[in-house]
């Protein structure tokens, strides 16, 4: 990093690229929800959580994502670190989605593991940043 | 003894775990301690059962293919060894599709529910669940529909549709009919619009004639029928009489009701026919119900009698009358026709020009019915149905003594009938209010002698009548409809030579009836070819235009 800027370049594009994978993950999850839900015996009480951790995992990643830019550009670290606590629940939903769905596809796996693994890099990147922030 | 029992039942009220493992599962192990015949899989053959196989019926047993990886048992016989053995293997397959199903968590994804074996406790659970016709999840919400179903809502107007069964208060309009066999059954409904007509036989005895309930006119007008906001009584229209002998009298007052009774050991006001008549509107709601009823005696050693139930449907405002096709002639339906009334002009006002047709034999065209004497024909006359082309005739004998004008006129209404329609139906449908779906009969007049003699004095005599029929295909083509076009009634004439007295001639006398199919062919449509505007615009050459 320059001295004089704090901000990690590597977080932003980490950041950036996560937004356009989620767009696509999303997409492609509720499809294969919907593809399983009709091929597969789906039962109505099986459906409707599976659904709604997607939904909440969409509704989570937005806030992070804009906490995650602002943090990062403004060199603040408390945006920075509410949107690290939001990381931790999106891996929460994500853990689910991978393990303990009602179907579990090979390309459920993939997609996730792709995601928990951009989670777990942006993570490691935000606590230097952050700590690059305090210090 | 109670324990063992106790045991007994416990094992029979839960049912075999199933078999997951594919080296044990095999479909095609049928026959129990035996071995089946090509059944590569089958624990109860020997290697010496295996190399008398030809092939395996039943190669590889996975269990869902949708897994991404599972394993499977593969069986084959290696024919090149002497003898022919069984080869069986245990492999992984793996599913290279990428939606295939990497785990679940639902247990009963992948397998079929083992169903609950019915104990003194649960089976009347399941005896709902799945006792009826239909399996339903939730019964209780299925008896509340019905019910809903069943509550007449007053702000509603009961609309009937075809074959629906019309209600009364109390259950259905009942047309008795034999069911099975010739006996009575009065849970016959009468379906709306359906016109029926029954016959069934119902034992009887004279002594307690008047407390069968099927005997009394009470039993079929006491209930109203449900329609509309309010219910339709049913009124007596009229009421036959029939004594023992057979002879029918109609009562002048038919307000009265007659309720069955002995008299003399002759039981009677007993009901032989009821003739229901429905009117409803072209939306489906009953407005009125009328019942015609034929009373009649039942002696003491009848057993039985025969009842007679007919129902008819007609629309309000509208003639009763039969259909011969809906809209286009239907083939061997009788073709309709019908008279102008007298003084009204044509084509004057609908109104008024309506057509007059009454009952159903005088609004047919009709055709003499073959006979061998013409002038002993009492009139019968066949109807003239669609499509079928007839020919009929008589022998007329000409003696010296008959006069030649009263003989034209009389072989005239023999060839004609009594009163020959002036105008038919062009579609089989067609409404006497409407003048213009009617064709007039074009009547035309052949002398047989073309080279006429001068003396047209000589009388002529019509010995035949030829109807010719026209009719075209109407409508779409996958689904033409018969329309009348043209009607010619033809009668040729020919001349009357006088005969010596005493001689005697017979000469034939015939009508027939052809119908033509003057149908053009079918002129396909097809759509415009889509045309290609290319325009450019107006300064694309600048600066050189």
């Amino acid at each position: 990093n320059n001295s004089s800027q704090l901000s990690s370049l590597p977080l932003q594009i980490l950041l950036y690229v996560n937004g356009i994978y989620y767009i696509f993950y999303f997409l492609a999850s509720l499809a294969m929800l919907i593809y399983k839900s009709q091929v597969f015996s789906y039962p109505d009480d099986f459906l409707a959580p599976d659904l709604a951790v997607l939904f909440l995992m969409a509704i989570l990643e937005v806030p992070r994502l804009y906490l995650g830019f602002s943090g990062n550009l403004t060199e603040a670290e408390v945006p920075l670190g509410l949107s690290l606590g939001l990381t931790v629940g999106s891996v929460v939903l994500c853990v689910y989605l991978l393990l303990w769905q009602t179907y579990v596809l090979r390309a459920d796996v993939l997609l996730n593991a792709v995601l928990l693994a951009a989670y777990g890099l942006e993570s490691g990147l935000k606590v230097t940043a952050i700590a690059a922030f305090v210090s | 003894p109670a324990d063992i029992r106790d045991a007994a039942q416990a094992r029979v009220r839960s049912a075999p775990p199933p078999v997951t493992d594919v080296a044990r599962l095999c479909v095609c192990d049928l026959l129990v301690a035996q071995c089946d015949v090509n059944c590569c899989c089958d624990p109860d053959c020997s290697a010496q059962d295996f190399s008398l196989f030809t092939a395996c019926s039943v190669p590889v047993v996975t269990g869902d293919s949708r897994l991404c990886s599972q394993k499977a048992a593969v069986y084959s016989l290696d024919v090149e060894a002497n003898p022919p053995e069984r080869k069986f293997e245990l492999i992984d397959q793996v599913n290279p599709s990428i939606f295939c199903i990497h785990a679940t968590n639902y247990k009963q994804a992948l397998y079929l529910k083992s169903p609950e074996i019915p104990t003194p406790e649960n089976f009347d659970l399941l005896l709902d669940k799945f006792g009826g016709a239909t399996f339903s999840a939730e019964p209780d919400t299925w008896n509340l529909d019905t019910d809903a179903e069943n509550a007449p809502d007053a702000n509603e107007t009961y609309r009937y549709e075809y074959g629906v069964p019309v209600q009364t208060e109390d259950a259905f309009l009942r047309l008795p009919s034999p069911v099975v066999s010739s006996w009575c059954s009065d849970a016959n409904p009468a379906g709306f619009l359906v016109n029926q007509a029954t016959k069934c036989i119902r034992s009887v005895s004279v002594e307690k004639c008047d407390s069968i309930q099927a005997l009394s006119m009470l039993f079929y007008i006491n209930s109203s029928i449900l329609a509309s906001v309010f219910q339709v009584n049913i009124t007596v229209e009229s009421i036959i009489v029939q004594s023992l002998s057979g002879t029918r009298t109609l009562l002048n007052s038919s307000d009265v009701l007659r309720v069955p009774m002995v008299l003399d050991e002759v039981c009677i006001n007993a009901v032989l026919g009821v003739n229901y008549h429905i009117t409803h509107t072209d939306t489906g709601e009953i407005i009125e119900a009328a019942a015609a009823f034929v009373l009649g005696a039942i002696s003491k050693e009848a057993l039985s009698i025969e009842q007679s139930f007919q129902i008819s449907f007609t629309q309000e405002n509208t003639q009763p009358v039969a259909l011969s096709g809906n809209p286009g002639y239907v083939v061997g339906l009788p073709v309709r026709a019908g008279f102008r009334p007298q003084g009204y002009p044509f084509p004057a006002a609908f109104l008024f020009a309506a057509l007059a047709l009454s009952s159903n034999k005088h609004s047919q065209l009709t055709i003499l019915q073959s006979t061998q004497d013409c002038l002993a024909a009492q009139g019968a006359r066949a109807p003239v149905l669609f499509g079928y082309n007839m020919v009929s005739g008589c022998k007329l004998r000409i003696t010296a003594a008959m006069k030649c004008q009263p003989l034209a006129q009389t072989l005239l209404d023999v060839l004609k009938g009594q009163s020959f329609p002036e105008y038919v139906a062009s579609f089989g449908n067609s409404q006497a209010q409407d003048v213009l779906d009617w064709v007039p009969i074009t009547q035309l007049h052949i002398s047989e002698q073309m080279i006429s003699n001068t003396l047209q004095s000589s009388c002529q005599i019509p010995v035949s009548l030829g109807i010719e029929v026209k009719w075209t295909k109407y409508g779409s083509l996958v689904n033409p409809q018969a329309r009348i076009v043209n009607v010619t009634a033809t009668i040729t004439t020919t001349t009357l030579k006088q005969l010596p007295s005493g001689r005697e001639r017979i000469i034939p006398i015939t009508s027939s009836v052809v119908f033509t199919d003057i149908s053009s062919p079918a002129q396909p449509g097809y759509k415009a070819w889509p045309t290609i505007n290319i325009k450019l615009p107006f300064d694309f050459f600048y600066p050189f235009v």
